[in-house]
């Protein structure tokens, strides 16, 4: 059992579990290569996604080299389909610059919320370490996947909301 | 054919794209107000594709100046007989044009001249030159349909894929720089219009020669050569930052451009390429010792001035153009190599984009840029282009960017709706 020290960066028990829960836990079955190989990509286009800091590896090899797995692949998929479907790589690099930085946003918010709200209540109400663990854990099981649902529906609901409303407003303007 | 030509001084002192009639036929090729504007073929010359056009050009201009019955009260560079004209880039293409126009308006050193030009028959005869246009082209227009995308030669992430190639080919020392560029196509509902476009650009852009030669219409902030007597004077531009609304900014990415090894060296092949043409032709030529900056609208460039004065005094401007054609700020170094990967890495025809464009007299003077930040107009759709320097420390995702950059600002010149 870890205790306290003055290290700050030595982590306590409860918080510890919650590092280690919170890790992707798929496997990153892929090198660079095979990310290549099972997504038919070009090794051009994602050294390039790579280095705008857009393709971002679930971990990376004691000699720095970046590992990936199935969602990579996934998102390389979804990629790759708007590409074909016509958009321009800039135009979709660019798409994704802006989603980056709007992410991190919510990303840092949402972290800063489970913290003040959900951790720090149970730290201070649990009887010992191993209940706050638990509870720590649990908690953030069921809230990761219920922020996802809730982020992708509400980006769905209001990309098909705008859509809607700007070819409306094209057909009202046109000649 | 025999031409008869005669050019009087015009009391004018509008800015020449005020004075120049909406017209399809309309040509030309300003700065700062100054320049020509002219309309009307009086006769038009197809120099056809070949390493040679540039040489068929001058002696078919040359034929026609010999027998053109010529008064010119005014008497300066771009007075008598011109030619306005455009290039193909690339020697096996066609699309080389030499338009002898039927009118003329020129102004040079603060004197404005016509000059009219009239065929003896052999082509059909000039209409009426046009009244006088009003002070400004109806503003009256309604809506007018946006610049629409209509996709590219290549697609951009085969481009992307294309320059990683350049950058690994030119990293393994196949060569030192490669410009690769890409295009875009747009439509529209109604028909684009050159003269608009060229308005809006020169508003824009002030410092940048505006051109119009046969639906390519564009701004370029290069001189390739500028040519009266003997005397000759060149400026390059390659190396490229952005620009800032914040005043320190700005200035801090002007300085970093000038401390850039990257954009260093890309300028220094080009000044070199230039140097190399005009340095065994001229007596005395100087250059800038070290590139110095020039601010656009959008961008910040590193340019390097040379002037000089030509041995031989029977040197047409044409026979420079076509020894300094394709500079390596549209070609490459080594320029055969350069010119082998665009040929073989770009996927599509560059057209007249990227080569010489300008006027010449029957003196063998004239003014040349080349045609960058362009594009090229057909009834309702167009066709716009961007490139890059492309060197071995080049990241194909920046030098995308770059393009799109250029292309959004080249649309966005494009749009009737956008206030220039």
């Amino acid at each position: 059992m870890a205790e306290q020290t003055p290290d700050e960066t030595t982590l306590d028990a409860p918080d510890a579990a919650l590092v280690a829960a919170a890790v992707d836990d798929e496997t990153a079955p892929y090198d660079l290569a095979g990310l290549l190989a099972a997504t038919g990509a070009s090794e051009a286009l994602l050294e390039a996604v790579e280095r705008a800091g857009l393709l971002v590896p679930h971990h990376r090899e004691p000699d720095g080299s970046p590992r990936y797995g199935e969602a990579d692949a996934d998102a390389v998929r979804a990629g790759l389909t708007l590409l074909e479907a016509g958009l321009p790589l800039g135009e979709l690099l660019d798409l994704a610059r802006h989603t980056d930085a709007a992410i991190r946003q919510v990303a840092d918010h949402a972290v800063e919320a489970f913290l003040r709200f959900v951790r720090d209540p149970v730290r201070g109400t649990a009887s010992d370490d191993h209940e706050a663990a638990q509870r720590l854990v649990t908690a953030y099981e069921e809230m990761l996947p219920a922020t996802e649902r809730l982020v992708a529906h509400h980006l769905r609901r209001r990309l098909l909301h705008r859509a809607t409303e700007r070819v409306a407003s094209e057909l009202g303007g046109a000649p | 054919m025999r031409l008869s030509v005669h050019t009087t001084v015009l009391d004018e002192d509008r800015p020449l794209l005020e004075v120049l009639p909406a017209s399809p036929d309309a040509l030309a090729w300003v700065r700062d107000g100054d320049g020509l504007v002219a309309w009307g073929t009086a006769a038009r010359l197809d120099p056809g594709p070949g390493t040679d056009r540039f040489a068929r050009a001058r002696a078919a201009f040359d034929t026609l100046a010999a027998d053109a019955e010529v008064v010119d009260e005014v008497r300066r560079p771009g007075t008598g007989l011109v030619a306005v004209a455009s290039f193909s880039f690339d020697a096996g293409s066609p699309g080389s044009v030499v338009v002898v126009p039927q009118v003329v308006i020129g102004r040079r050193d603060g004197v404005t001249w016509r000059t009219e030009i009239r065929g003896d028959g052999a082509v059909p005869p000039a209409p009426p030159a046009p009244p006088a246009p009003p002070a400004r082209s109806p503003a009256t227009t309604p809506h007018r349909d946006r610049p629409r995308y209509a996709g590219s030669s290549l697609p951009d992430v085969h481009w992307l894929e294309a320059v990683a190639q350049a950058v690994a080919r030119i990293q393994s020392g196949e060569a030192d720089k490669i410009v690769l560029a890409r295009d875009h196509a747009v439509w529209s509902r109604e028909p684009f219009d050159p003269l608009d476009l060229a308005r809006r650009l020169t508003a824009r852009f002030p410092r940048c020669h505006t051109f119009i030669v046969d639906g390519l219409v564009g701004a370029t902030p290069e001189l390739l050569l500028a040519k009266r007597g003997r005397s000759v004077t060149s400026r390059v531009l390659a190396g490229t930052t952005g620009r800032s609304h914040d005043e320190a900014e700005d200035a801090a990415l002007g300085a970093a451009l000038l401390a850039s090894d990257k954009d260093l060296a890309e300028h220094a092949y080009a000044a070199a390429s230039v140097a190399e043409v005009l340095g065994p032709r001229c007596t005395d030529l100087q250059g800038d010792a070290a590139p110095r900056l020039l601010r656009l609208d959008n961008v910040q460039h590193l340019a390097t001035t040379y002037h000089g004065h030509l041995d031989d005094p029977t040197t047409s401007v044409l026979d420079v153009i076509a020894a300094l054609h394709p500079t390596a700020a549209v070609g490459g170094t080594p320029r055969d190599v350069a010119l082998q990967m665009i040929a073989e890495l770009e996927g599509m025809s560059r057209g007249r984009y990227a080569a010489p464009v300008g006027w010449m007299d029957a003196a063998g003077d004239g003014e040349w840029g080349i045609a960058l930040r362009c594009a090229e107009l057909q009834g309702a759709r167009a066709r716009l282009f961007a490139g890059v320097g492309v060197v071995a420390a080049s990241l194909p995702e920046a030098e995308l960017e770059e393009t799109r950059l250029k292309l959004r600002a080249m649309q966005a010149a494009l749009d009737a709706e956008t206030t220039a």
